[in-house]
Order: C-alpha cells, then sequence, then structure tokens
C-alpha cells in the first residue's frame, strides 16, 4: 500500500517537483518574513526604532520591551492563562456542536435535512446587528462577566458546519453508516465509533480553526467582559492597548491638553510587537500538533482505499 | 394476499425504525439549533430599528423600539446621497471580485501541488509557513508593511534613494494601492483556504487514482479528471459563501493598513469604512441600516449564485 | 415522541420570546411606578428642603453602577471595599463601577445605552461617542433640572452650588425633555489655550530666544526652522505638528460644538477672546484664512520641516509622541494645561515653554469636557444624583476613587502632599479629570501645597467665555449630510493640515466635494441654530 502511494507520488517529474518547491519557497517566505521581522523590533532598542525605524539589522539590542511586559505581571500571566482555557474549553464544545450537527445534515436520508441546512445558512446572511445580540445575550442569556460569556458567543459557526457537512460527504461513504445500522450500531455509536475516526482530518481541520478564532478573538471579550480582569484573554490585553492610542490620536484634536497627558501613558510600538510575539508563539506551536492530525488523517485516508 | 401483508408490515417496521433516526438525528441537531435560535434569530427583529427614528428614554431596547417612530427609509440615504457612492460600492465589490477569483487559484493549485510533493517534511513545513499570517491581526500586518514603506524610515524607500531612484511616497500614491491590498489579502488568506482543500484532497480515495494511473492518465489528466471534481462541491461551496459577503469587507484591512491615510480614499474606501468614518455623526438607525443593505445585497447575491448552480449541478446547492 | 420534540423545541422558542416580551410587558408596568414615585419624591420635597437625614430617603438598598472613560484599573478590590462602606452609610448603596478605556468605551457605551443596559451613571462629554448634547436630544439622559422632578434641588444642591457659573451655563443643552441640565459637569481644566510647544534648549543653541519666538508667528517661523534644519541635519524634523490643532492655532478659529465632521470653524478675535467680532459659523475649508495657512504650511513641508509620518491617521500619533519625547523638534502644538512645562521639562530632559497664541478661552467644548449623565434607564435616578453629589463635594470618597487608598496606593509626604506607590498605581490608576471635581483632591508633590487654590481655581474661573458661549450646534437634521462630509474630510483635512498634498491643487477639489455633499446646508443650519441663540440671550 505504501509502495502503490509511493507510485502515485513519483508520478510528478523531477523538474516539475523542483518547480513546485521553488513556487512554495517563495510564497512561504513571503509569509514568514514578516514575523521574523516582528520578532527582531521586539527586541530592538527603541533608539534604534526611532533612529533608523524597523529594521532586520537594528543598531542595538534591548530587552527593555520585554521587560516591561513581563512587569505587568498578574494581569499578564492571567490572561495568558485565560486565553489557554478559554481556547481549550471552548474548541471541544464547538467541535462536539459542529461535528453533531453537520453529521445529520450530511445524511441523505435525514427528512429534516433541508430545513436546518438552511436554518444554518441563513444566520450566515441576516443578523439582528450589534445591539439587539448585545441585549438577547447579556440581558436575556445573562452571559457577562464570566468564561461562558466568552466561551458560548463564538461556539456555533455556520461556515463550519457546511464546511464539516461537505467533509462528511465526500469521506465518509454512505454503505459504511448503512453497514454499521445493519449490524445494530445505534445513532451515536456510529457517529462516534465508526464515522469520527474516518473523518479525522475534517475533525482537526475544525478544531484547528475553532481555536485559532477563540485564540485571536476580542471582540466579544470586550463587549461582555468589559472590566473583568479575572476572565480576560490575552488578545483582548493586546487590542486594547492599540486601540487606546487609536482612540487617543483620533480624538486628541477634541480633547484638548488632557489627550497629550494621556497619550504619554499609553503603551510603545516594541511593547505591543512583544505581546504580539508572546500571542502567536503558542497557537504556532499548537499547529504542528494539529498538523499531525491531519497528517494521520492522510494515512486512514488512504488505509480505506 | 399474504404477500401484500407482509411487504406492510414491513414497511411499518422500517417506518418505525426511519422515524427513531430522525429524531436521534433531530436530537444531534439540537445544540446547535438551539443555540442558533437564541443567539441569532432571537435580535433579528431588532432590525426593525433600520427604519425608525430610534429614540431612548425607556427602560429597555424593546420598549426603546415600541416607542420609536417610523421614517421609512430615511436611515438608507446617507449611502446613497454622496457624491461617493460609487467609490465605495466600486471599491467594496471590484476587491471582492479579486479576492474570490485570486483566493480560489491560488489555493487549489497551493493545494494540489502541496498534495504532489514527494518530501512529507517538506510538504508540512510549506504547510505551517503558509498558515502563519492567518494568525495575525491586521494591525500586525499594518506594522510589517509600514517597515517596508514607510516614507523615512521604510525599507523600500531607503532601497531607492540608495540606489539613487525616485522616492515613492507610499501613503499619498493611490497607484499601487489596489495591488497591496490585494498582496495583503492573498499573504493573509491563502493559507487558510489552502488547509481546507488541501484537508479534502486528502479524502480522495486513494483507489480513483491508481485506477486513473492503470487506465494510463498523466498527472495533468488524474488532476484534471480526479482532484477536480472532487473539490468541486468545496469549491462551490465557498464561492457561494464569499459571493453573499461580497456587500462586505474586511475593516483592518482597508482601514489599518492602508495607515488610515486619507490621500488613498479613493481606492481603499469600501462601504465599512465609510460607515465608520461617517459613525460619530450617524444615529443609531443609520448604522443597522448600513448593516441591513449589506445582508440584503449577500442575501439575493447568494440566492443567485445558489439558484445558477442548482440548474448547473444540483448536487453541489448549498440547499 | 417526533411531535414531542418539535413541540418541546417549539415551546423552548415561544419561551424565549414571551421572556423577551416580558422584559416589555414588566417596563410597561414599571413607567407609572416610576411616575408615582416620581410624586412622592415630590411629595417629600418640602420635608427634603427642610434636612431630612438621608438615611431616611434611601431606605432600600441599591447598587449604582457607574461608566467610566479612560481608566486603567485592573484591581479595584481594596478601593471599593472602601468606598462601599462610606456610601452604605451616606447614601445606603453600592458602587459598581465599569472601568471602561480609552480603546473600549465607545463601543461599550453607545451598547449599553442603545440596548437599555442597567448602567446608572455614564461618563459624557462632547467628543465621546456618547456625545452629551447628541445623546440629551435622543433621550439617553435624565433631565437634571427638570421643573416637575429636580434631581438637583432634591439631591444635589451641594454640587450645584460648589461649581462655576459658566461651568453650569455650559451643561444647558436642548435635550429630549427641554432645555436645561442633562448632566454634571465635573470642575476640570476647563479653559482651552493653545501653544507653541517650544524646545528652548535647542532654540537658545542655535542661538535664538524664546523671546524670538513670541515676536514671530507662524507665517514667519521659517528662518527659526531653517536654522534647526540645517544644524541638525536632513533626518531632523523642527515642526512637530497635530494637524487639526494646528489650524486652528493659525486660524483663530475653535471647535464648533456638535460638528462631529469637523468641517466648520468660527472665529475668534485672538487679541480679546470675549470680542465679538460678528463671527458666523462657516466652511472651515473655505475661507482665506484657510488658503493662507495651507499654502504655508506646505511651504514647510517642501522645506522639510514637518515629518510625512505626521499626515497620516495611522502614523500620526506615534509619530508625534516618540519625537515629543525624544525631543526631536523645535516648535510643536500643544493645547496648554496648567503646569504642563514642568512635567513635559522633566520628562523629555530639556528645557520646555509654551507661547500662548490667546489667552485661554472657554468654549461651549471644554465647560462639557467631562461629565456625569445619569441614564433614563436607571432604576434609581435619586440615588444617583445623591451619589453625584457626594462624589463631587466629600474629599474623602473623591480621592479614595480619584487616587486609591492612603498607605496602599499613595502615601502623603511631610507637606501633606500626594506621594504614589507606583506599584499599587499600576493597576488602580483611572483617568483623574473623567471622575468629577478635581479640586477636591490634595495635590500631589510635584504640584505643591497651593495649586488648587491659588494656581488652578483663579487661572479658569479668570478665564474668559467666547462671544458664543452657550451656543451648541444639535446635527440631528443634517445627519445624512455629516456622515458623508466626515467622508470627505478623512480624505483632504490632514493631509493638507499637515502639507503633504498640494493645496493648488487639492484645496479646490476638496472645497467642490464638500459642496457637492452638502456643506452649505450644514452650514446654513448651524447659523439658523447660531441666530436663534443670540436671539434667544
Amino acid at each position: 500500500m505504501a509502495k502503490e502511494k509511493k507510485r502515485r507520488i513519483n508520478a510528478v517529474s523531477v523538474p516539475t517537483e523542483i518547480l513546485i518547491h521553488i513556487a512554495m519557497i517563495l510564497f512561504c517566505a513571503l509569509c514568514i518574513v514578516p514575523f521574523i521581522l516582528v520578532i527582531i523590533i521586539s527586541f530592538t532598542s527603541g533608539e534604534s526604532i526611532t533612529e533608523k525605524g524597523y529594521s532586520f539589522f537594528p543598531n542595538s539590542w534591548s530587552l527593555e520591551s520585554y521587560k516591561y511586559a513581563f512587569e505587568m505581571g498578574y494581569v499578564l500571566w492571567r490572561s495568558y492563562f485565560n486565553s489557554f482555557f478559554i481556547t481549550v474549553v471552548g474548541t471541544v464544545a464547538s467541535v462536539l456542536v459542529c461535528a453533531l450537527y453537520s453529521y445529520s445534515l450530511s445524511r441523505k436520508d435525514f427528512k429534516y435535512r433541508n430545513f436546518f441546512t438552511f436554518f444554518s445558512f441563513f444566520t450566515m446572511l441576516f443578523g439582528g446587528g450589534l445591539v439587539p445580540t448585545f441585549v438577547v445575550t447579556k440581558q436575556l442569556l445573562g452571559l457577562h462577566d464570566s468564561y461562558a460569556a466568552v466561551i458560548i458567543p463564538l461556539m456555533v459557526n455556520p461556515f463550519n458546519f457546511i464546511v464539516m457537512r461537505t467533509f462528511f460527504q465526500t469521506s465518509v461513504p454512505d454503505e459504511l453508516i448503512e453497514a454499521a445500522a445493519i449490524d445494530g450500531s445505534g445513532e451515536y455509536n456510529t457517529l462516534f465509533k465508526i464515522v469520527f475516526p474516518v473523518a479525522k482530518p475534517g475533525i482537526a481541520t475544525i478544531a484547528l480553526l475553532n481555536a485559532i478564532a477563540y485564540w485571536n478573538e476580542w471582540f466579544i471579550p470586550m463587549l461582555y467582559l468589559r472590566n473583568d480582569v479575572k476572565h480576560m484573554p490575552l488578545q483582548h490585553l493586546l487590542v486594547s492597548m492599540q486601540r487606546d492610542v487609536e482612540f487617543l490620536a483620533k480624538n486628541a484634536a477634541m480633547m484638548g491638553a488632557e489627550a497629550s497627558k494621556a497619550m504619554q501613558g499609553t503603551s510603545t510600538q516594541a511593547l505591543r510587537m512583544v505581546l504580539v510575539v508572546l500571542a502567536v508563539v503558542p497557537i504556532a506551536c499548537a499547529y504542528p500538533f494539529f498538523q499531525r492530525y491531519i497528517v494521520a488523517g492522510l494515512t486512514i485516508g488512504s488505509v480505506k482505499g | 394476499m399474504a404477500n401484500a401483508a407482509v411487504k406492510k408490515q414491513k414497511r411499518s417496521s422500517i417506518k418505525k425504525a426511519g422515524r427513531k433516526k430522525n429524531l436521534l438525528l433531530l436530537s444531534m441537531v439540537a445544540p446547535g439549533a438551539i443555540w442558533l435560535l437564541l443567539l441569532r434569530y432571537l435580535p433579528i427583529p431588532g432590525l426593525i430599528i433600520a427604519f425608525q427614528n430610534y429614540k431612548l428614554g425607556q427602560k429597555s431596547l424593546v420598549q426603546n423600539i415600541l416607542h420609536s417612530p417610523f421614517v421609512g427609509l430615511d436611515n438608507f440615504k446617507f449611502m446613497f446621497t454622496t457624491s461617493d457612492t460609487w467609490v465605495f460600492v466600486r471599491n467594496t465589490i471590484g476587491y471582492n471580485v479579486i479576492f474570490i477569483l485570486l483566493g480560489l487559484v491560488l489555493s487549489v493549485t497551493f493545494a494540489i501541488m502541496l498534495n504532489e510533493i514527494t518530501s512529507k517534511f517538506a510538504a508540512k513545513s510549506y504547510q505551517t509557513m503558509m498558515f502563519f499570517p492567518y494568525f495575525m491581526s491586521w494591525v500586525v500586518a499594518s506594522y510589517f508593511l509600514n517597515a517596508f514603506l514607510d516614507p523615512t524610515r521604510g525599507l523600500i524607500p531607503e532601497l531607492q534613494k540608495s540606489m539613487g531612484w525616485a522616492v515613492t511616497d507610499f501613503y499619498n500614491d493611490c497607484k499601487p494601492w489596489p495591488f497591496l491590498l490585494i498582496l495583503c489579502n492573498v499573504w493573509k488568506q491563502t493559507g487558510y483556504s489552502t488547509i481546507l482543500y488541501l484537508a479534502a484532497i486528502t479524502g480522495i480515495d486513494a483507489s480513483q487514482y491508481e485506477a486513473a494511473e492503470i487506465d494510463g492518465a498523466t498527472k495533468w489528466q488524474q488532476i484534471k479528471y480526479v482532484t477536480i471534481p472532487h473539490l468541486k462541491t468545496m469549491i462551490i461551496i465557498l464561492f457561494i459563501m464569499n459571493v453573499g459577503k461580497i456587500f462586505n469587507s474586511d475593516f483592518g484591512l482597508f482601514f489599518t493598513v492602508p495607515n488610515q491615510s486619507g490621500a488613498l480614499i479613493p481606492v481603499t474606501q469600501t462601504i465599512d469604512t465609510y460607515v465608520y468614518r461617517g459613525m460619530m455623526s450617524m444615529s443609531y438607525g443609520m448604522t443597522t441600516a448600513a448593516g441591513f443593505v449589506q445582508n440584503l445585497v449577500g442575501f439575493i447575491c447568494i440566492m443567485i449564485a445558489n439558484t445558477i448552480v442548482r440548474k448547473v449541478e444540483p448536487d453541489s446547492a448549498l440547499f | 415522541m417526533k411531535q414531542k420534540k418539535l413541540l418541546a423545541l417549539l415551546l423552548s422558542a415561544a419561551m424565549v420570546t414571551t421572556m423577551f416580551a416580558g422584559c416589555g410587558a414588566k417596563e410597561e408596568t414599571a413607567a407609572p411606578a416610576a411616575d408615582t414615585t416620581t410624586e412622592t419624591a415630590e411629595a417629600t420635597d418640602d420635608a427634603a428642603e427642610t434636612a431630612a437625614p438621608e438615611e431616611n430617603k434611601f431606605a432600600d438598598h441599591v447598587t449604582l453602577k457607574w461608566y467610566l472613560h479612560g481608566s486603567n484599573v485592573s484591581d479595584d478590590a481594596a478601593v471599593l471595599e472602601k468606598v462601599n462602606e462610606y456610601l452604605n452609610e451616606k447614601i445606603n448603596a453600592d458602587l459598581q463601577p465599569i472601568w471602561g478605556t480609552w480603546g473600549d468605551f465607545d463601543e461599550g457605551a453607545t451598547l449599553a445605552i442603545n440596548g437599555g443596559d442597567d448602567v446608572d451613571i455614564y461618563f459624557t462629554c462632547s467628543w465621546s461617542a456618547d456625545e452629551y448634547n447628541k445623546y440629551a436630544k435622543q433621550g439617553a439622559w435624565v433631565r437634571l433640572d427638570d421643573p416637575s422632578n429636580n434631581l438637583i434641588d432634591q439631591y444635589g444642591s451641594d454640587v450645584w452650588a460648589a461649581l462655576p457659573q459658566v461651568l453650569k451655563d455650559g451643561a444647558v443643552t436642548d435635550g429630549a425633555a427641554g432645555t436645561g441640565v442633562y448632566a454634571v459637569p465635573g470642575f476640570k481644566d476647563f479653559g482651552t489655550q493653545n501653544t507653541w510647544d517650544v524646545n528652548v534648549t535647542l532654540l537658545e543653541e542655535l542661538g535664538y530666544t524664546l523671546a524670538d519666538v513670541e515676536s514671530r508667528d507662524f507665517y514667519s517661523f521659517g528662518d527659526l526652522l531653517a536654522a534647526a534644519k540645517e544644524a541638525k541635519g536632513d533626518d531632523f524634523y523642527p515642526l512637530v505638528i497635530e494637524g487639526a490643532v494646528l489650524e486652528r492655532m493659525v486660524t483663530n478659529s475653535i471647535i464648533v460644538n456638535g460638528d462631529t465632521a469637523g468641517v466648520l470653524s468660527y472665529y475668534l478675535d485672538p487679541k480679546d477672546v470675549s470680542n465679538d467680532i460678528g463671527s458666523k459659523v462657516v466652511n472651515k475649508f473655505g475661507t482665506d484664512e484657510y488658503a493662507k495657512f495651507a499654502n504655508q504650511v506646505r511651504e514647510y513641508y517642501l522645506a522639510g520641516y514637518i515629518d510625512p509620518a505626521l499626515a497620516n491617521g495611522g502614523t500620526a500619533n506615534d509619530t508625534l509622541v516618540a519625537q515629543q519625547n525624544a525631543a526631536n523638534y523645535l516648535i510643536g502644538t500643544q493645547s496648554y494645561a496648567l503646569g504642563y512645562e514642568y512635567t513635559t521639562s522633566a520628562a523629555r530632559g530639556i528645557h520646555v515653554e509654551y507661547v500662548p497664541c490667546t489667552d485661554p478661552y472657554v468654549d461651549k467644548t471644554a465647560t462639557q469636557g467631562a461629565m456625569m449623565a445619569i441614564s433614563t434607564a436607571s432604576k434609581n435616578p435619586e440615588r444617583a444624583m445623591a451619589f453625584l453629589n457626594l462624589l463631587n463635594t466629600d474629599p474623602y470618597l473623591m480621592m479614595l476613587l480619584e487616587y486609591g487608598v492612603e498607605g496602599t496606593h499613595y502615601t502623603l509626604d511631610d507637606n501633606g502632599l500626594v506621594v504614589f506607590n507606583d506599584d499599587a498605581r499600576a493597576t488602580y490608576s483611572p483617568w483623574r479629570n473623567g471622575m468629577g471635581n478635581i479640586t477636591l483632591l490634595t495635590p500631589t508633590a510635584d504640584e505643591g501645597v497651593d495649586f488648587f487654590t491659588d494656581t488652578f481655581v483663579p487661572y479658569y474661573t479668570n478665564a474668559k467665555a467666547i462671544p458664543a458661549f452657550g451656543y451648541s450646534f444639535v446635527p440631528t437634521s443634517v445627519e445624512n449630510e455629516l456622515a458623508s462630509l466626515a467622508n470627505v474630510q478623512a480624505q483632504y483635512a490632514l493631509s493638507i493640515d499637515c502639507g503633504s498634498v498640494d493645496p493648488a491643487t487639492a484645496l479646490p477639489e476638496f472645497l467642490e466635494k464638500l459642496d457637492a455633499n452638502g456643506i452649505q446646508t450644514v452650514v446654513d443650519e448651524a447659523n439658523a441654530q447660531l441666530d436663534a441663540y443670540f436671539a434667544a440671550n
């Protein structure tokens, strides 16, 4: 089987593959270079930024920004922890909801299939706007100032439903499910024991997407947590620093002398770069982990063949 | 006759089994459906504000709505009475069309390329790096770009100076920006959709390629007759989805990345930045109206796209 | 069974809907109830005036939610413990502050107001997203001097007595419940004085003195800037400016209160700011003064005196702050606050002086610079007013909320002045001007013992009011025009104000676009309101 696989891949000629590598390397360089620049900037001294601007080769290096960031102490570590907690719990919950919903949609023999497809799809097009959504979530459902207030509003993404449904449709043969039903397997048993293992690549993809969404989210925490440091994730810290600066810049002319004073107290660019690095590193580390599952899924895919 | 009776009995037991199955599947749908009902459907009546001179002063949103007078389409006027309507409509839709087409071609190509690479390690590394920009916010991206373009400290103007060329004043010159914005979008989004397509490609049954190869199909033919047809559903779905967002734009890309530069507005203004820039002067009804128009345009486009797809390729239609 | 399931689904949907409607129904009955409390309040009015002890009026214990702006607070437990202990005793209430920051207040507050959130007191002012006049007109704020239920007389007479007249006049606006006061203004630096920020150290290095700046104006700075550029090299930009502020300084115009698009001007007499020179509201960019200014700033830009980064909204601010802090400038623009020269000289390590363009003036924008409004969605407006009254008259409470707990967040030195404990303050620093009467505070060691009594209060109370002081433009009828004008303004104003585009081509284009988007309608409406204001006064 492994031999057959190799033969298939070998079908691409060597020059073609070299071309592919060149194209990939170029594009990957484009993707990765800016991040290297951010890392360099985060270690660049303030004077060097003033003198030379951003550069791959700064005049002088400094740990000043990291020192300043770590001096934030409790707030930084707490928000770091919150980000992890929210991401892990949120991802598990949302993958579960998504898999259940989209599995049903993928079943051609599900009577209400079309209705529920449209039911989820419609919400991608129409929403009630910011204020009504805020009122329902906060006042009616009572979601505020808790982990649930950050996890639940992001739990469902109709787009993922559709991606996942398609994945089930294309990678899980109907015969597999039918065979399981004939063997007397219950619906949930079929889903968890038979369909899930086959659908691992899809689930890993959805899990990754959800994890990134949770990790990067700052708007929902801003709306529903307000000044609740206990539950605030890291991205919120980062974005709020950025927004503070933007707000003051926008309103400085109206605020008068106050603005200048307030501006002196805002974060420096280098510090924000440090937080960017701190925010990106964990998800960059987690990614290969997910990727292994995608690769594992690949093997399963060929076993099936 | 006896035969018919047996058939009937069989049918009723099948029916019973079917009912049970549907019920179980319904219970799987339930968590997601309840979520959608509460967090997405319930707020929808709030759109009524778009047609009101929304007044505060009551103790709740519902009360406020009940006490506010209707003003017809007054709240929608501001989007269509300005001399710039054409500019932001053109930019919003134009960029989206380019993003959709270019994104599709690039990510399908990349996904196929990645799938063909012999070295698993290399394929994995490329995949990892490609996905990187997706983690980064537009604010960060705007710093990157600024590092290259800044008129006094940027890498490119420095280079131009040292070569004795004329220095481009990037933030005041509209010409390069359509290209730059497209580049930024490709940079950030391609990795993500490549992974989506790659996940679908890896799900393709390997025996199909084997069969094709035995039939003497070249690699190119395999891609054309096996890979692409398998990706078709995915492509169509992503396409229809994107069409639905044709009147929405990525605010960070069009506002933050060009450093909010006024001189670039002719090529960077989209409906979202337009609404944002006018926000302080707008009533809440006007903001809601803008969102409503975006929804409506998206809805119509999706319906059209889906209808066309259903005519041509019934199996791939979204609903 | 299937039916059952569907039924359950439908039922839960119906339940939620009724819950939603239920809110409405409940409020419906609550509304008359509120009226009756109003009546009782009126009935007890006489009793209140005969100085009944406050406790009697507030038999039930409540929690007041208070939404603030510009805070940097991550740990308020120690402060709130003391505050609540005190407030329980005084007005039988707990305080629950919502520490809005610069970055999140706009979104948070407007969502809360529009959604009828249970916040009792909001920060509001002339420049935030919950703009005072606009939201008063829309009915978001409780009218405090409502003749039928005058909260100020009943619960806020102390704060009202303590405020300067000009602030009280500035708070009058045409709101949903008639012309009156809809928020308690904060006693802060309410005078505006635009100044040239001069790097005296560099100036003297170049062989000039402060007198050389004082005797010149914007149009004759050329030789000073040239000398600085000459001495410090190509990468040095001697003129560090905020475009919009520079424009106002040079043309002697002020912000027209309520002009959210930044397209209107009102000209002052620079020699005597209170002198009525018969000004009208005009299109900011359509005057000869503006054209002259634009040409001059372009000349300076082309000569390399202005950093191009200052002409982009995204980079302007970081650049401004960075260049100021590094003392990389000769002359800058600064909206002045008292004592600022000492702060900045110390921070930048140079000798900084501020050369004023005019005397300090008081306009409505500045008097509405920081206010506290009671939400119409509040269930306890009386208690909220009583809290604001206490906050603005009780030094203990004000000190506690502004500076934190003595011994933890700050200590008093030998002269009885405040010295901050930086570690504790890092987790608790509200925006000082965003709460209320700052003259109640004990001065900091930097400010000196007599700061408020001898310096602050006289400086601001002696500031002169501009001719059309009480006027504020309420743009409700021209929202459509303003929304598109704001976009036109965003395209051109900052670039022209900083000289990064050629006014010879950009200005006519700009004016044409302003015309096409209804600037005249806005100017006419603003002037109609101005005339009405003058006729009434």
